[in-house]
């Protein structure tokens, strides 16, 4: 009896948190005929019709290309946040430096409003000609991947026995020898956690992308708005929610397949943090 | 000996300290002096020193506080709502959960979408005609609320955000919840103490922590948030849905107001870095 009851619980959480991708889902399935007439959640004739037109009519908005922006955007945020934050990490977790000061600012920065930082870095980045450029866009989301980053890299570092740091300094090894032949190879598993949470992050920013690019350097997130951008005879809801599904494929995917990891890391980030 | 000297550990810092002083440290800077300078976009890069200016005009601007208030009262409601709902699925679900670990990843999937992706689906799911839930409202009651007008707007964005943001709360509180022991339950079992007993004495007492640390970072997001609301309504609704986020960027990009733009944006830096100092000693007095 209270195991049906959790089992409806179950289904009505799982429906009600979902509802909006479900919905886009059912309406990228629609032709556009029944779209208007049938805004209801079955499909009598479902088709591909919206994804092709997406995918194969691209002289106005260019979806490969927005997925192109986002993909190597938040490979330079995610994969430059890892390269900052491991040796930093390291050093937080085996030696007297930055536990004071670097550590506790850089959890911080987790929880800062990051709009604050917006405006002078738009400026920054017109002199630097960063502006409408993918490392521009990656450059900033290095600094929202950060906090993460280094947390999930302490929190991994400091669970790895120091005698084994000790029986590779007693044979010679240097402390960068050991941090990247002994330490490295022990967190790989962190440091996938932190890239495939990291890509998800990236990914799915919203605000720089706004803010910072205007055509060239796009990401998926902004670039799925321009098709509710009314076009004469209002949105196309068929072919915006195949873009939307198109869109949020990647982290989805990502995400589903490594729902584990991400669990104990965005944990790991709460809890520790 | 120390396996990491300190002069090492140093170098080993740089780059991610001298990262951060160049995207952060730069831009605060910059912030504080554009802040008390006459500025306008033609005259970017040659800011005139004018004094306290910008600050008067964003404090005695309405606009400046009901987009505060907004901000506040939506984290405030979303963190809430999202913390309850949370710990109701974490609790009851457990049991279920534990047995079947892969129920999580529809629990989690919301967590996975971009806020604002999910803030243009809403478009579609509350379009008056093409959205099923006005469809189905019309149907069954004959009536359907305008959603994202100036009077249900705000309900309608807490809603939105909490749906996407409770599974984080559920996620820590699952976590939370699994890691107490399963004798210490037994055990009070024993001695008599009804299910409902158990979690109010010894379920909610030992998740305190994580209870107190998910409404925090819920409501920061919520204090903060941007990407849904500019997505769903692009503030507007008569301005109804401004968040402060939302009331910086436009003061930027859409007056072309650069010195209250950036006078606000150091009026919410002082604010969270006082609400987080304030914090960080409560963590530290909590740690001893």
């Amino acid at each position: 009896m209270v195991k049906a009851l959790r089992w409806i619980v179950f289904a009505i959480a799982v429906l009600a948190m979902n509802f909006p991708i479900v919905v886009t889902l059912i309406t990228s399935l629609k032709s556009q005929r029944e779209l208007s007439t049938n805004p209801g959640l079955w499909i009598s004739r479902p088709t591909f019709d919206n994804y092709l037109e997406v995918l194969t009519q691209t002289s106005r908005f260019n979806i490969y290309a927005y997925l192109l922006n986002s993909t190597v955007a938040a490979l330079i945020g995610t994969g430059l946040a890892i390269v900052l934050a491991f040796p930093a990490a390291y050093a937080i977790a085996r030696s007297e430096a930055g536990k004071r000061l670097v550590l506790p600012i850089v959890i911080n920065l987790r929880a800062v409003p990051l709009i604050i930082f917006a405006i002078p870095l738009y400026m920054m980045y017109q002199w630097l000609g960063l502006l409408d450029t993918r490392i521009g866009l990656g450059l900033i989301l290095t600094i929202v991947n950060a906090p993460l980053a280094l947390v999930i890299l302490v929190n991994a570092i400091s669970d790895v026995p120091v005698e084994l740091d000790e029986a590779a300094k007693v044979d010679g090894a240097s402390s960068l020898q050991v941090m990247m032949m002994i330490v490295r190879p022990v967190i790989r598993p962190a440091l996938v956690t932190t890239f495939i949470f990291g890509f998800i992050t990236a990914w799915n920013e919203f605000l720089f992308g706004l803010m910072l690019t205007t055509s060239r350097a796009v990401p998926m997130t902004v670039g799925a708005s321009f098709f509710f951008a009314a076009s004469g005879g209002g949105v196309k809801w068929g072919t915006a929610s195949a873009v939307m599904m198109l869109g949020a494929l990647p982290p989805a995917l990502l995400g589903l397949v490594m729902y584990r990891q991400i669990s104990g890391s965005m944990t790991a980030g709460a809890v520790k943090g | 000996m120390a396996l990491v000297t300190r002069a090492e550990g140093r170098m080993y810092l740089t780059p991610l300290v001298g990262f951060l002083l160049l995207f952060l440290g730069f831009p605060a800077i910059v912030n504080l002096i554009y802040s008390v300078s006459t500025v306008t976009f033609e005259t970017l890069r040659s800011p005139v020193l004018s004094g306290l200016g910008n600050y008067v005009a964003v404090l005695n601007d309405r606009e400046f506080w009901s987009s505060a208030w907004f901000s506040l009262r939506f984290g405030l409601l979303t963190a809430s709502a999202e913390c309850l709902i949370g710990l109701f699925l974490a609790i009851f679900l457990a049991p279920l959960l534990s047995k079947r670990p892969v129920l999580m990843a529809p629990l989690m999937l919301p967590l996975m979408v971009a806020p604002a992706m999910v803030g243009l689906m809403y478009r579609l799911v509350l379009h008056e005609f093409a959205g099923p839930v006005p469809y189905y409202l019309f149907e069954w009651f004959g009536d359907s609320p305008a959603f994202l007008d100036i009077n249900n707007a705000f309900r309608t964005l807490v809603v939105v955000e909490t749906l996407q943001w409770t599974p984080f709360a559920f996620l820590l509180f699952y976590m939370a919840y699994s890691a107490i022991p399963l004798d210490v339950r037994e055990a009070s079992s024993l001695d008599g103490a009804s299910p409902l007993e158990i979690v109010r004495w010894i379920d909610l007492p030992l998740m305190k922590p994580t209870l107190v640390i998910a409404f925090f970072i819920r409501f920061i997001d919520g204090f903060r948030v941007f990407d849904n609301v500019y997505a769903l309504t692009g503030s507007g609704a008569g301005g109804s849905t401004t968040s402060l986020s939302i009331y910086i960027y436009q003061a930027f990009f859409k007056e072309g107001a650069i010195g209250k733009a950036v006078a606000a944006s150091v009026v919410l830096f002082l604010a969270s870095f006082i609400v987080l100092h304030g914090l960080n000693r409560l963590a530290g007095r909590r740690k001893g």
